[in-house]
Order: structure tokens, then sequence, then C-alpha cells
């Protein structure tokens, strides 16, 4: 996709999950959610993880579900 | 009759027995609506993501079980009610689907994947 002439490196984003062939995330994974989840807490968007439709919609609610579970946090501490 | 996972943060300060006490009493119900406990996990004492009620820590126990939907609510009820559940959550187990290793199907964006994987420090994108 990187066009010719450009100096920045720039680098085709792929999803991660797909990568791995994830079949299902699933919310008691709270190690793999956290890579999908900002400092702040925030759910990482699509168009910066590059995760594909499908991941994207089991990442959230997987996350969602874990912050019921204070699995993961709605907010870091130091924010709130 | 569905499957359904059932996690329970209990309070830390519950003993053991307490404990068991307590699921023994949740799989009680389970069968007595003519369900099923499939199989019950205990993840001990964990840290909290955030406080619940001044809490740091809950001891976890997840419960994966074939019920009919009645008694859910019911089940939600009795936890709200209980003292020394700091949080529950119950959803639809997910099915063990035997796709998963059919070619593919997530194949597609994978092999995509592979290709950029090929080419070298790709891994250095985070």
């Amino acid at each position: 996709m990187a066009r010719e002439g450009e100096s920045r490196s720039f680098r085709r984003k792929f999803c991660k999950l797909c990568f791995d062939k994830v079949d299902r995330i699933d919310y008691k994974d709270d190690r793999r959610l956290t890579r999908f989840i900002t400092d702040r807490g925030k759910i990482v968007p699509r168009r910066i993880s590059g995760t594909c439709a499908r991941h994207q919609s089991q990442i959230t609610e997987a996350v969602k579900r874990a912050r019921i579970l204070a699995l993961l946090p709605f907010t870091s501490e130091q924010y709130r | 009759m569905k499957t359904y996972e059932t996690t329970i943060i209990f309070d830390p300060g519950l003993e053991e027995a307490r404990i068991n006490e307590e699921v023994d009493r949740v799989s009680q119900s389970i069968s007595q609506a003519s369900g099923e406990v499939v199989e019950v996990q205990r993840w001990g004492k964990r840290k909290l993501a955030y406080n619940i009620r001044k809490r740091r820590d809950g001891t976890y126990i997840h419960i994966k079980h074939k019920s009919p939907p009645e008694l859910i609510g019911d089940m939600d009820r009795r936890f709200r009610l209980n003292e020394s559940v700091l949080r529950h959550l119950t959803v639809l187990a997910v099915k063990e689907s035997p796709r998963v290793e059919e070619p593919g199907r997530v194949g597609e964006p994978a092999a995509a994947g592979a290709v950029h994987a090929a080419s070298p420090n790709i891994e250095e994108k985070a």
C-alpha cells in the first residue's frame, strides 16, 4: 500500500487475531485482552489496532464482560 | 436447557468452607431445577482491577452449567441479595465448534497476515 517515494516507513495493518487464527476471544482471557485496551482502559479502535470487524466486535464484548468481573479496569487508577 | 457460564466473585475474607457452602447451594439450586453442573473452576483469590465495596481482592468461582433459562433470573436475584457476593456474571457458554480446524474459514485474512509476517521486522509494530 506504501506509495513510491514515501519516506516515512509505512506498514499495512493486519488483524493480529486472524494472524494467530483465534476463533473466539474469551472474556476470561484477560491477558490477551489487555493488548486491546489503552493505558486509560479504553478499547483500542480498529483504525489503530488494525483488527478485523469480526474480531473487533468479539474484543468489544469480551472487554465489557471482563470489566464487569473486575478482570479489566473501566478506567485506570491514576485518571480517576 | 441451555449451557451457561456463571462467574461469582466472593468476598476475600470468606473462609474456604463458607465458599464451598455457597457453591454447594448454587449447585443444588441448579440440580433442583433439573439442570446439571458441568464444571466448577476455582480461580482462587485474585486482585480486582478496581475496588468493589472497598475490597481489593476477590475469590473467583466459575461454574459451567446446563440450566433452564427461568433459573437464571432467580439465580441473579439471589446473588444480588447475598452480601458475600461482590459481583456475578452469567453468560451463555459458547459451543465448542468443530469448524475451528476447518481451513479457509478464518484462513483468508490469516493468510494475508502470514505474507506480512514473512517480511522482516514485522514484529516491531505493536
